[in-house]
């Protein structure tokens, strides 16, 4: 039984590797950084605001289309949901390496 | 058994069924055995479980409604993976989705399209086995479709003893099927187990028994033989 325990790991191991790549994948297709729209004499412009590094970036594009606003309002909540596997695969991928290494340090 | 993983895989079950699709699936593999609780009346004891989520579409070109099944579960964190052969699944941190349809003739090395779906299956021997029998459990306010645990447990024999089945996976799938079969012998399934045994093709009734010998479980054998 221990052998079946350890090829069950080591195959949740390499779906789990193949997970991240996945969840990379796909959140570098998603447009980066979040929407917003400021309101200045009347007039509604939309900004991107992204973080790069320590540096929080407010990008100006202007009036955007309903699609275009529609588009990422709709990706908000699934960049949050591939960051939020992204981040529980990496756990897993951590705990499974832990495991298979018996009493070695992770 | 984690209960967002059981949570997420009742939200996939519920989106098939509102969307007409469960009806054409059957679920296959370790999955099944927690939905067989509701005809054993008891959990199987058997706590072994990968994250692979499978169905088995039997009849593919069969299936009518139009659903793009990737666009479906996007929202749940859902993304598509393929592997090098170019088959694909729906991976989530917790739960991985795959198709499965059974072989026919001399089998194919590719998968097989299912583009009603936006999906595609692999193909693979001895399940049309698992379709033949099969039990509708109600979960919720749906009822899902599994293969009848006769079926399941002497289906796991079967694929243990295949030539290219890796030495542990054989191990876990006869575990699995002597899981089964005492849990079929103690609701008194066993005549149905031994019909369904007789009417297997010789070749495979021997791959039944070499799993349970390997299993060492002659009591198992014995109620199979008389």
């Amino acid at each position: 039984m221990p052998g079946v325990i350890k090829s069950v790991l080591e195959e949740e191991l390499q779906n789990s590797l193949r997970m991240r790549k996945d969840y990379e994948s796909a959140l570098s297709k998603l447009p980066q950084g979040c929407l917003v729209e400021k309101e200045i004499r009347g007039h509604k412009y939309c900004y991107i605001v992204k973080r790069e590094g320590h540096k929080i970036l407010h990008l100006y594009k202007g009036k955007l289309s309903p699609e275009e606003i529609r588009k990422y309002k709709e990706n908000k909540p699934l960049r949050a949901k591939y960051r939020h596997g992204l981040s529980k695969v990496k756990k897993q991928i951590r705990f499974l390496i832990g495991v298979l290494r018996g009493k070695e340090s992770i | 058994m984690e209960k967002s993983q059981y949570n997420l895989c009742l939200e996939i079950l519920r989106r098939f069924d509102n969307k007409g699709l469960l009806s054409d699936f059957i679920l296959i593999g370790s999955w099944s055995i927690v939905f067989y609780e509701a005809y054993f009346k008891k959990k199987p004891d058997f706590a072994l479980r990968t994250r692979d989520l499978d169905f088995l579409i039997e009849k593919p070109h069969a299936i009518k409604a139009k659903v793009d099944i990737p666009d479906l579960l996007k929202d749940l964190g859902f993304v598509v993976s393929f592997t090098g052969k170019g088959y694909m699944s729906l991976s989530h941190s917790e739960l991985i989705l795959e198709f499965l349809v059974p072989e026919k003739g001399k089998g194919v090395e590719k998968p097989v399209s299912l583009p009603t779906l936006g999906m595609n299956a692999t193909a693979l021997r001895f399940l049309s086995f698992l379709s033949e029998n099969v039990i509708q459990i109600k979960v919720e306010d749906f009822k899902i479709t599994l293969p009848h645990p006769v079926h399941f447990a002497l289906h796991k024999l079967i694929v243990s003893q295949r030539p290219e089945r890796k030495k542990d996976k054989a191990i876990k799938d006869r575990d699995a099927a002597v899981t089964i079969f005492k849990a079929l012998i103690a609701k008194g399934d066993e005549v149905s187990l031994r019909k369904t045994f007789n009417k297997l093709p010789s070749n495979w009734q021997k791959m039944v028994i070499k799993g349970l010998d390997l299993s060492a479980e002659p009591q198992l054998q014995d109620i199979l033989i008389t």
